[in-house]
């Protein structure tokens, strides 16, 4: 069934199709420990996992929303989620075993075969499964470990216990508790002490179901002195109903190592997408997050770094565009426990027909992290009357040691810059466009190549016609 | 008293640490009990000579005049406990009301002194600057009760001029809530100057409402900590109309284990294209014990704006440091140069020299010593 607006926005959105896929597995929609049961069974776990998903489930119950957190109140029914489809049996090695109509799906999404020649690893999930995860031979001889979350507890049960949920306990929030409860798919990464992983392990996110809760987990270990890139990305079908994606990152950057994890975010405007990042950055540990968010109904993200050894540097480059039916709450934090850390946050949003884009943070410094230096950048761009912008950063010091630097503006596309590029031949709409692709500019030049192309044909796309 | 308001004050809950809004306040040292009986009228002098048609003096003496404006300037639904409180329990305070196209040159200034010890006041200031007109008036709040909860209303009309300063000197053990608001009319200016220099907790809610064409209002506030003092302060500029402008800059001094938070908003509503919005609030810092949180806040729903805001903690610059000892001066005089030096943007405001004056005294008294 669909609407008008369906069909105007289906135009626009080319991931918006959705295909008719065998289901291996299902459950019946609601919230019920029958589900947790039923999803801890097929995984085969083991009972500290079941028992660490029906502890969750009840804190989810219990736990209400943070007062800071303006509504989700009311809109999401979580008993007409379904909590686990699954189109697939297990993940595939060979991309030819993967079955034909998924293969299908991800022909059309452009996650051909080809781009693994680029990638180091890549894997595939759709709704609550990986269908497809595979890692480079010449990485997997040097000890990098990349499978699913679910594959990472089978084969690593001891290295996955130390450190699955120890960044974010299902206590954190409501939306860390449902994911702790149904989790399923996901990546579990692992690099060996001084291993440099330096072509990126990519994973793509779909979600196919309708009103369908997908929460897959990810854990990233990256040991001493090693390097690992992470990409991710994802779409879902438009319907008109709405579906949720609540996932949970663990990363854990030991001493001297870095590691870069990149988002782009690009669901279909009927999917409310809460997540939990969280890196924990050990002595001289590097963290770069770079977080593009181009759809959703509403997102809430903070990717966040907590600084737990001396000497740390983490970064979060942000990137929200709001069209219609969005509300981007996105953000950063950043956590300071331990001395001689910096940090840096850049945020660029946009916000045009009727979107709104929020900027909300938290810099904290504890009185142990002294001469700590953090510096929060967050500019704005409102394309029309109808948009909406917000900043909302919270900073808590405590000591004299640190040096907090706080700045933010928000303005439209500016006459004299369109008048200046109208004065020289160039269509209006042309150039709004490339006011707006200068001003994302200095986050685009941090994302790999494919990504760069494909926000800056989001971007247009989202721009194209609001222009009057 | 004000029989729903005092219901509301009674329903609100004590704020405690889990309002966002008090996360690291303390007010436990606060007592409560039986606060209608301890009330106590404010003693309230009057300097200054205005010319013929300006009402200044008690808010009682003029209630006729006054009530035309009274309880206008604040919205007093969904706020906190203790501006109901002061709802409920004022009486009296003082009123400047200044006729149209009439300007007067003497600064008029409000001294309340605080009922002292175990006692509570609720003053009400009600200033208003009729079309044309122009004034300084200065406010003082000295004394040691154990609370005070005060509302000032600000009345800017088209094309009036008001200079504004306000000065907050309680002592340690006092607590102090002051809620200020103005509503700036078309082609009229509000310059103010907030000092904000001692009690156990201070809460200050500074606010303007932007309401006609080419109006304008800098804010500036300067805030000090000493010992356990704590200090909040929530600045809102709200603009409804275009072609606005509004500029605030709080600067606090914090020393030993001083507590502060800053929150601000900057509100522009739908169709005020042409807003000037900016937002900037700097902290220093010189205490190890020193806990410092700001909050500045954006909510905009306008496009053809400009507007930024900034907020920073940081200490006295090593460097700077460095440099005024290596010509001569001591360590004691070279802070004094550069906490003075951090200061002065906003003491520059105040365009009354004895004002300005008596600020630099209490800020060399109470944090530079």
């Amino acid at each position: 069934m669909s609407t008008p607006v369906t069909e105007l926005l289906r135009s626009h959105y080319k991931e918006g199709f959705h295909d008719d896929l065998p289901i291996v597995r299902a459950v019946p929609k609601g919230l019920k420990h029958e589900v947790v049961d039923y999803i801890s069974d097929v995984k085969g776990e083991p009972d500290w996992m079941r028992e660490f998903r029906h502890r969750s489930l009840d804190l989810f119950l219990k736990q209400g929303l943070p007062d800071w957190l303006p509504g989700l109140r009311d809109e999401i029914d979580y008993n007409e989620i379904t909590y686990y489809v699954s189109p697939v049996e297990k993940p595939q090695r060979r991309w030819e075993d993967v079955p034909e109509e998924i293969r299908r799906t991800y022909d059309k999404l452009g996650i051909a075969k080809e781009e693994q020649k680029l990638l180091g690893g890549l894997g595939a999930q759709i709704d609550s499964e990986m269908a497809y995860h595979n890692i480079q031979e010449s990485l997997a001889k040097r000890g990098v470990v990349f499978l699913s979350c679910d594959e990472g507890l089978k084969q690593y049960p001891d290295l996955f216990r130390e450190y699955f949920s120890k960044a974010i306990p299902p206590e954190d929030n409501k939306f860390a508790a449902l994911n702790s409860a149904f989790w399923s798919g996901g990546s579990f990464v692992y690099i060996p002490k001084g291993v440099k992983c330096d072509i990126p392990l990519s994973v793509y996110f779909r979600i196919n179901a309708e009103q369908f809760g997908q929460f897959e987990r990810t854990l990233i270990i990256v040991d001493e002195d090693a390097f690992c890139h992470y990409v991710e990305g994802c779409s879902a079908p438009i319907y008109t109903t709405n579906s949720l994606h609540a996932a949970v990152v663990e990363i854990f950057v030991k001493n001297r190592a870095r590691c870069r994890y990149t988002t782009i975010q690009n669901w279909s405007t009927d999917v409310y997408n809460l997540v939990t990042k969280r890196a924990m950055l050990y002595e001289r540990a590097v963290m770069e997050w770079v977080d593009g968010n181009l759809g959703s109904k509403r997102t809430v993200k903070y990717p966040s770094c907590y600084f737990l050894g001396e000497g740390g540097h983490g970064e979060v480059l942000s990137l929200a565009s709001a069209d219609r039916g969005m509300w981007q709450d996105a953000g950063a934090k950043m956590v300071f426990m331990a001395p001689n850390c910096t940090g840096r946050i850049n945020s660029k949003s946009i916000s045009g027909r009727t979107g709104r884009a929020s900027y909300r943070g938290l810099v904290q410094v504890r009185p142990e992290a002294t001469n700590c230096r953090v510096q929060v950048n967050c500019d704005a761009l409102i394309l029309d009357e109808q948009s909406r912008s917000d900043t909302y950063p919270v900073m808590e010091i405590k000591g004299d040691l640190a040096t907090v630097e706080h700045e933010a503006s928000v303005s439209n596309v500016s006459e004299e810059q369109l008048f200046y590029l109208m004065s020289r031949g160039i269509k209006k709409e042309d150039a709004v466009s490339m006011i707006v692709n200068g001003f994302i500019e200095p986050i685009v030049k941090e994302l790999p190549m494919e990504f760069a192309v494909e926000i800056n044909r989001l971007i247009n796309l989202q721009m194209e016609g609001s222009v009057g | 008293m004000n029989p729903v308001a005092w219901q509301r004050f009674l329903q609100l809950p004590m704020p405690s640490r889990h309002d966002v809004d008090w996360r690291h306040l303390d007010l436990r040292a606060l007592r409560l009990e039986r606060v209608e009986k301890r009330t106590q009228p404010a003693r309230v002098t009057f300097r200054g000579q205005p010319p013929t048609g300006v009402i200044f003096g008690k808010l009682s003496g003029h209630r006729t005049e006054a009530n035309r404006f009274l309880g206008k300037a604040i919205a007093w639904e969904n706020r906190h406990k203790f501006v109901a409180l002061h709802e409920a329990l004022w009486e009296d305070g003082a009123v400047v009301l200044v006729p149209k196209n009439c300007r007067v040159t003497d600064p008029l200034e409000i001294h309340y002194e605080l009922p002292n010890h175990d006692s509570a006041a609720f003053p009400r200031t009600l200033i208003v600057l009729e079309p044309g007109a122009e004034a300084t008036v200065v406010q003082k709040y000295t004394g040691a009760p154990s609370l005070q909860a005060g509302a000032t209303e600000l009345f800017v009309q088209p094309g009036a001029h008001l200079h504004y300063i306000s000065l907050h000197q309680l002592a340690p053990t006092s607590f102090d809530f002051l809620i200020k608001r103005a509503r700036v009319a078309q082609d009229a200016e509000i310059d103010w100057v907030i000092g904000m220099f001692g009690a156990a907790l201070g809460r200050y809610d500074i606010e303007c409402e932007m309401e006609g064409r080419g109006g304008s209002s800098f804010m500036y506030g300067v805030g000090l900590g000493a010992g356990q003092e704590q200090l909040a302060q929530f600045t809102h500029q709200h603009h409804r109309s275009g072609d606005t402008t509004s500029d605030l800059l709080f600067k606090n001094v914090l020393r030993d284990r001083a507590v502060s938070s800053y929150t601000g908003t900057i509100r522009v509503e739908k169709n005020c294209n042409g807003t000037n919005a900016y937002q900037s609030n700097r902290n220093l810092v010189l205490s190890r014990e020193v806990q410092c949180d700001t909050r500045p806040v954006l909510e905009i729903e306008s496009n053809q704006l400009r507007c930024t805001h900034g907020a920073t903690v940081g200490r006295l610059d090593d460097n700077q440091m460095f440099y005024l000892r290596s010509r001569g001066l001591n360590e004691a005089q070279a802070r004094q140069i550069l906490i003075e030096a951090f200061l002065e943007p906003v003491l520059a405001r105040i365009r009354v020299d004895t004002v300005r004056r008596e600020f630099e005294e209490l800020i060399r008294q109470k944090i530079i010593r």
